[in-house]
This record gives structure tokens, sequence and C-alpha cells, in this order.
């Protein structure tokens, strides 16, 4: 029996000791600096520190680059917290001069900030192989450099929306000539320079390393000496990460937030709606002679459009899509800081557009559905865009209205690009859904969505919309272009043009015992910016 | 024996060839990288751009013999969503890390799985048999990204022993390895258990027996000895199986290995990293079956062709 005894006292030992081991050696994996907060994302779309080659989206180096407009952290109104500290336009909006804040110097020892970086950055942004999201709005330019801190763009044409072409969501980071023309852009790929209020560290697969930079230019210093983000695609390990306190913030799906806020965490919203959410009936080029134009789908009778739009109770799906964090979309595109809000429109959202299942019904066997058309079914996509994961069981809960009224439906699983691709094959016969984010100006909206040469992902087009859209585009005179972009979302909300969800703020999940708040206005296209103004909680 | 390498060799090869087909055919069916690359409102001109660059614009079977050419010149082409580097270097540069982590599993499977594979044969029918067979079932009904985040919510989260993700040390290694390993502990415990019965019921054992020979002399130098066969023809499965697992453990871990890469290249349409990943794993696969295949026909002279 003692033999027993010690062989199973030595059993119980040796296991003890094993679970010591592990401990230990997770120990340091666990523990975390308070002076570095990291952030769990999902990973950028292109994974570089050539932000012209990226899409113009979250690229991951974004808390070391500025650019020529800051955006104010509140209303996210357009000011000289970037590198501009002023900047004047000609009456005719051909004419853009910026004037460099003469403090603004680059990290490490690049120097100062002049209008030859801006030159040279520009001409980086605009080249052959940039990929960005409206780097149409950078090219074209004659630029004349003025003096070391002045430099002017001239335009043929007006560019009324230059400023957001250079602010959150625009396609220009100002990159040193200096380090170019010393190590080319192998330096740019090593440690590029920057001028915000961190430095780049170092990048590894699945993570990006920033320090703060001590004696800023600007003068303001952030909380945290060091930020990093760690890169995942899967939602529950963020949660994870978060709830280990690995990750101090993480951009969690909906349907995990509640997980993390039972453990104590807060969630921090963008100071304005980031993104407005619209399901598209697509497919419709109705212009005159368009070949691609299909009379007999279904959503081409504005009664069936009606119809879809009568179908859905939008209440509840703020409820249980978007935990009631949301407000109903009156019109996509429009925005009230914006040009052209039209809040007759809102006043008149219930009757228009509010959920009435039965005039829905009525709507339907006046348009003869299903008899009436060829192809009665109405195909639904469930896709997953970047910063929409709940596409997929919004498109299941508009089917499940749809059908309730009488509507024949189909899901069509489709993946993001794909959908993009039918599109610019003017062949998306589809309800697709899509976000405006940041919300863009007006005129850049209704030229995104109505225009044939605008998004893809948008198909909603007639001659009478089009006209509208481009006559806004001409317009220079802000009383006329306030008509004209009234009058042209009030055309496609008589003509049921999409089907409007909801405005959202951008949501971050924080630990706030390490994180005591973060101002950002959501202009940027994940919402996300103002990194340095990150609080450390206890300060 | 040459003859029988030969062949096998040359029916590696013949595979490869395929595999390279089968790979640039589907990448290239799922659509074009260009409505990944590019954004929503991309002029005609950046599309066409893009289209030239990338030399998307000259016919398939073009395109497959550039392919073909280059890769056989080690070069696969540019990376689309890591700009700036190539193909090749972007899979090299994470081959490491799968490498470790499925060395870390392989390890974890054998050291697991022949030693409890040999004691449930030896102790038939008793509870740690009946452990075994458990251990068994579970490891191959469970799927393992679902495993893996138990792992992560048990020993990261809860108790905070092991960290949830990302690359670093044997710390960071432990919770991936064993969600990729248990299946293969699964698969590899009942072909050994399996084995190792048959061969203990054989008559030279039995001789061993009455001759006095100690019984872990007989289990483990003897009846182990002539039962690994079967083990191992089933390492280059098991080789194969971590290799591919990998894309899932690591996405669910965000270790930054070719799985992960795979998944992000395959979701930016990045079809040159594609390419590249599926023929290294190819590769892979096939020189480690080409090596077991060597060992089976060393073990076992009966399989040579001459």
């Amino acid at each position: 029996m003692p033999t027993n005894r010690n062989h199973l006292t030595r059993r119980a030992l040796a296991g003890v000791a094993a679970l010591a081991i592990i401990a230990t050696l997770g120990l340091p994996a666990v523990a975390q600096t308070a002076d570095r907060v990291v952030i769990a994302l999902d990973p950028p779309s292109t994974e570089t520190n050539r932000f012209w080659t990226t899409s113009g989206g979250f690229g991951g180096i974004d808390p070391a680059f500025e650019r020529l407009v800051g955006n104010d952290p509140v209303t996210g109104a357009y000011d000289n917290s970037g590198l501009a500290e002023r900047w004047e336009v000609s009456d005719d909006f051909t004419s853009w001069t910026f004037y460099i804040h003469p403090e603004a110097e680059f990290h490490f020892g690049w120097g100062p900030v002049t209008a030859a970086d801006v030159a040279h950055s520009h001409a980086l942004h605009s080249g052959p192989d940039s990929t960005l999201t409206g780097v149409q709005s950078l090219r074209g330019a004659e630029i004349e450099i003025i003096d070391d801190k002045t430099i002017r763009f001239t335009f043929e044409e007006p560019r009324i929306d230059f400023d957001f072409a250079n602010a959150g969501r625009g396609s220009l980071y100002i990159y040193s000539k200096a380090q170019y023309d010393a190590e080319g852009l192998e330096g740019y790929d090593r440690q590029p320079a920057g001028t915000g209020h961190y430095q780049y560290v170092e990048s590894s697969p699945g993570q990006i390393v920033f320090a703060r930079v001590e004696d800023h230019w600007s003068g303001f210093q952030p909380d945290f000496a060091e930020l990093e983000f760690r890169f995942t695609n899967e939602a529950a390990t963020k949660l994870a990460l978060l709830l280990s306190g690995e990750a101090h913030a993480a951009n969690l799906p909906r349907e995990l937030q509640d997980e993390a806020l039972a453990d104590g965490k807060v969630i921090i919203s963008s100071q304005n709606p980031g993104k407005q959410v619209v399901l598209i009936p697509n497919g419709l080029y109705q212009s005159e002679g368009d070949p691609a134009h299909k009379p007999d789908l279904p959503w081409a009778d504005i009664r069936i459009r009606e119809a879809m739009n009568r179908a859905l109770d939008r209440d509840t799906i703020v409820d249980a899509i978007f935990a009631g964090r949301a407000e109903k979309l009156v019109r996509y595109g429009m925005h009230e800081p914006h040009e052209g809000f039209a809040p007759e429109l809102v006043e008149r959202f219930e009757e228009m557009y509010g959920y009435d299942p039965e005039r829905a019904k009525e709507l339907l066997a006046e348009a003869g559905y299903p008899d009436a058309f060829p192809d009665p079914v109405i195909p639904i996509i469930s896709t997953v865009s970047p910063g929409s994961p709940e596409y997929p069981t919004l498109a299941e809960l508009v089917q499940i209205y749809f059908e309730e009224v009488g509507f024949q439906t189909e899901i069509r699983e489709m993946d993001w690009a794909s959908v993009g691709a039918a599109g610019r094959g003017r062949a998306a016969y589809f309800i697709n859904p899509v976000q405006n984010s940041p919300i863009r100006p007006s005129n850049v909206a209704l030229s995104n969505t109505f225009l044939p040469t605008g998004s893809p992902y948008h198909g909603y087009e007639d001659d009478r919309i089009i006209e509208l859209t481009n006559e806004v585009n001409r317009t220079l005179d802000t009383e006329a272009r306030e008509a004209l972009i009234r009058e042209a979302f009030s055309y496609v909300y008589e003509q049921y043009a999409d089907m409007p969800m909801v405005s959202l703020a951008a949501e971050i999940v924080v630990d706030p015992e390490v994180i005591a708040g973060w101002t950002y206005p959501g202009v940027t296209s994940n919402g996300f910016s103002h990194w340095q103004l990150i609080e450390a909680a206890g300060q | 024996m040459r003859r029988f390498l030969v062949i096998r060799f040359l029916q590696a090869l013949l595979a490869l060839w395929v595999i390279t087909i089968i790979v640039f055919g589907l990448s290239h069916l799922t659509g074009s990288p260009i409505d990944a690359l590019l954004p929503d409102d991309a002029s005609p001109e950046q599309i066409d751009n893009l289209i030239r660059h990338w030399g998307l614009d000259r016919p398939y079977h073009v395109q497959y013999l550039t392919f073909l050419g280059n890769a056989l010149q080690g070069d696969f082409g540019e990376s689309l969503k890591w700009r700036g580097q190539s193909a090749l270097g972007v899979v090299l540069q994470r081959l490491p890390a799968t490498l470790q982590l499925g060395g870390l599993a392989i390890l974890i499977s054998v050291v697991v799985a022949i030693p409890l594979g040999v004691m449930a044969a030896v102790r038939k029918g008793t509870t740690l048999d009946a452990s075994a067979n458990v251990i068994a079932l579970l490891g191959q009904s469970l799927p393992t990204f679902w495993l893996g985040i138990i792992l992560i919510w048990v020993f990261a989260v809860g108790l905070g022993w092991l960290p949830t993700s990302g690359y670093g040390g044997i710390t960071y290694m432990i919770l991936p390895a064993v969600a990729m390993a248990w299946f293969q502990i699964a698969a590899l415990t009942r072909l050994t258990r399996s084995a190792m019965l048959e061969v203990l019921d054989a008559e030279y054992v039995k001789l061993a027996r009455l001759k006095g020979v100690p019984e872990w002399q007989i289990v483990w130098k003897h009846a182990l000895r002539n039962a690994a066969i079967v083990p191992l023809t089933y390492f280059g499965v098991l080789a194969g199986s971590i290799l591919t697992g990998s894309v899932v453990i690591e996405t669910v871990f965000a270790w930054p290995g070719t799985g992960w890469l795979a998944i992000e290249a395959i979701r930016g349409r990045d079809f040159p990293v594609v390419q590249t990943v599926v023929l290294v794993f190819a590769v892979v696969y096939l020189g480690l079956n080409f090596i077991v295949d060597a060992l089976y026909a060393y073990v076992d002279p009966r399989i040579r062709y001459d």
C-alpha cells in the first residue's frame, strides 16, 4: 500500500508540476504593458505601406500618416488639424491652394513637410498604378509649387469636392520625398515616414506596431506610448482577445457585443453616423436605348418596388440585426449636414415607406404579380462585405418579409467582388445590399449611385436622374446646387429607387479599465480615425 | 527498388502537372482579381491599366503557359494583396510558421497516439481501451474550428494560462497544435490499436512469450516494430492533413502561416499567392508521400515492382 500511495503522490505532483509549467509559460504572453494599447481589427484588404496601391480603405498604417485636410473629431467638419493650416479655392472651384503648417515635420528626421512632398505624394497617388478610390478627383491637376509651404492645384474643370479628396476618406497620404530620394520605395516598405501622432515601428504578419511621437509638431501628445493593431478574421477570436485582456479594443460584430458587454466592456461609437445601408433593386438600366435594360424584371415595375419597401418592418430589423443601435434611413446618400437635405422626405417616410404588408399585397395584385412576369422570383444576394457582417442575416430577414406578402424569392450566396463584377458587366439582376461608408458629400453619393460610371453595386438608372446628377456636378452656385440635389433626392424617393435600411455609427468595444474614451467622427471607410485621441484610463 | 522509385517519382511529377492545371483553372474561374482589388468607383481607365498590368487580357492558355514557364523558374508572379512582394516570397515567409505548428502537431499526434494505441491493444476491453476509443471517437467527430474555439475559451479566456492567438513562442503554439493534432491522434490511435491487435495474436509473439521474453519487450520491440508499418503508411496522409488543417486552425488562431495566408489570398483573389500556396502544399504532400512510399518499399519488399 505505501508503494501505491507513493506512486499516486508522484503522479499527482507530476500533474501539478505540468500545470504549473504551462501556467508559467503562459503568463508572459497574457500580460500586457499598460503603455501599449492593443486593438483587434479585421485585416486590411491590401497589406502594404504603399497606400496608393490599396483601394483607399483602412490601410493599417493610418496612425502614422496625415492628409492635407483634417476632420474635427466631434463634428467631422473639415479643419486645419491636417497638414494644411489653411486653404483657398477660386470662385470657379478650378484652383485650390494649400498652405502647409510651418511646424509640420516627418518622422525619423526626414525633415519638414514641404510643397515638394505634397507634389511627390500626389504623383504617386495619381499615377498609373494607383488603385485608390476617388483617384479621379486627384488626376488632371496642374501643380504649382508657390513656395516651400504653398502648393496650388489647378484643374480644367471645377473640383468642388477637392477638400473631401484630401480629408479623412480622401486618397492622399503625404509621404516624404526626401526619404524616397534617399531610399526609394523600399524605404517606404521598410520604415515609412509619415507625420502622424504615432510613428511606424514594425509590422509582421497579423500585427503592426506604432510608437508615440514625442514632441509631435502639432503639440499634442497621445496618452499611450505604443499602439498595436492585431489583425484577425475570426470574430470569436477577436472577442477572446478582448476578454482575455490581450487586446484592449476590438471591432466586434453586433451579435458578439453582448458577451463583451456582460464582461464589463463598453462600446464607444463614432460621434456621427459612419455609414448608410441600403438594399438595391439592381439591374434597372433604364436609360433610353441601354441594351442591358430588362423591362420584364419584376422590380422594374414601381409598384413592385413600393411593395418591397412596404413589406419591410424596419423597426424590427433595427432591433433584431442592429441591436437597436441604428436609425432608420430615409434616403440613401442624403445626410443632414450635407447639401440638399430634404426634411419633407423624413416627414413623409411612414406614409411612403412605412411597414404595411396589406398595402404591399394590394400593390402586388395591382401589378399582376406573379403571373404578369416571366420570372417572378426575386433573387436576394447574401454576401459578406468588409465591415458589414450583418448582410447575410439581413438577406434572410428580408426574404421572410418578402415571402410574407407573397413574393417568390431565393437567396443567392455571392462573394462581394462577384457582386461588383456583375455590376461592371451590367448584369446585376438581383437585390443586393450596399453601404455608403463614410457618408459622402451629396453630389459624390449621387454620382456613385445613379451614374452608369458610378459604383457597380448600384443599378438604378434612368434619363431623369442621370440628367439631374450631371446638372448637380456642373453647377457651382450654392443655392442652385441645393435645389438640384434636393430635387434629385426627392425624385428617386418617389421612384422607390431602393430600400433604405439604416444609418449606423461605427462602433468599437473597449476595456474601460484601459481605455477611458475615444472621440472619433466616423469619417473614414471603417469609421475609425483620430488614434491619438484614445484616452488611457486612470490618467 | 530503383525502378519502383523512378515510377513513383514520375507519377508525382504527373500529379503536380495536373495540379497546376486545376489550380490555374479554378483560381481563374472564381472571377477576376480586378473586382477584389479595385475600389467600387474604379474608372474604366483604372480597370484597363490593371488588366494590362497583370496580363489578364491575354487568352487563358497563354496565361497558363506563361505561369507554368515562370513557375518552373521559381517565379510565381507578384502578389496582388501584399504589394511589392513576390508570391513565392510571401509564401516562403509564412511557411516556417506552418511547418513549426505542423511539426508540433505531428509530434503531439505521434507521442500521444502510438502509446495510446499500443496500450489500448495490450489492454483490450479495459477502461484504458474504452477511453482510447472515446478519444478517437471525439477526435474524429469534433470539427477542428469548433475545438479550436473551445480550447481558446477554456485555456486562454477562462483559465488565462495560454495566449488566445497570434504568433510567438511555444505558449502560442500549444492550443493550435493540440487542436490540429486531435483529429490525427484519433486516426492514428485506431490504426495503431488495430495493427497491434493483429500482431499480438501472431505465432511469433506467442513463441516469444513461451520463451520467456519480458512482456514489455514483446510489445514495444517485437510487436510494435511489425505493427508500425500501418501507421507509417498513414504518415503521408497525416502530413497532408496537417497542411490542409492549417487553413482552418491558423485562421482561428490568427497564426500567420500559409493556411491563414491562403484564406486571405482567396478573399483578396490574390491568385498568384493562391496558386503558390497550393503548389507548395502539393510539393510538400507529394514529397512526403514519395518518402513514405520509399520507406514502405524498403520495409516490405513485396510491393516493389521488380
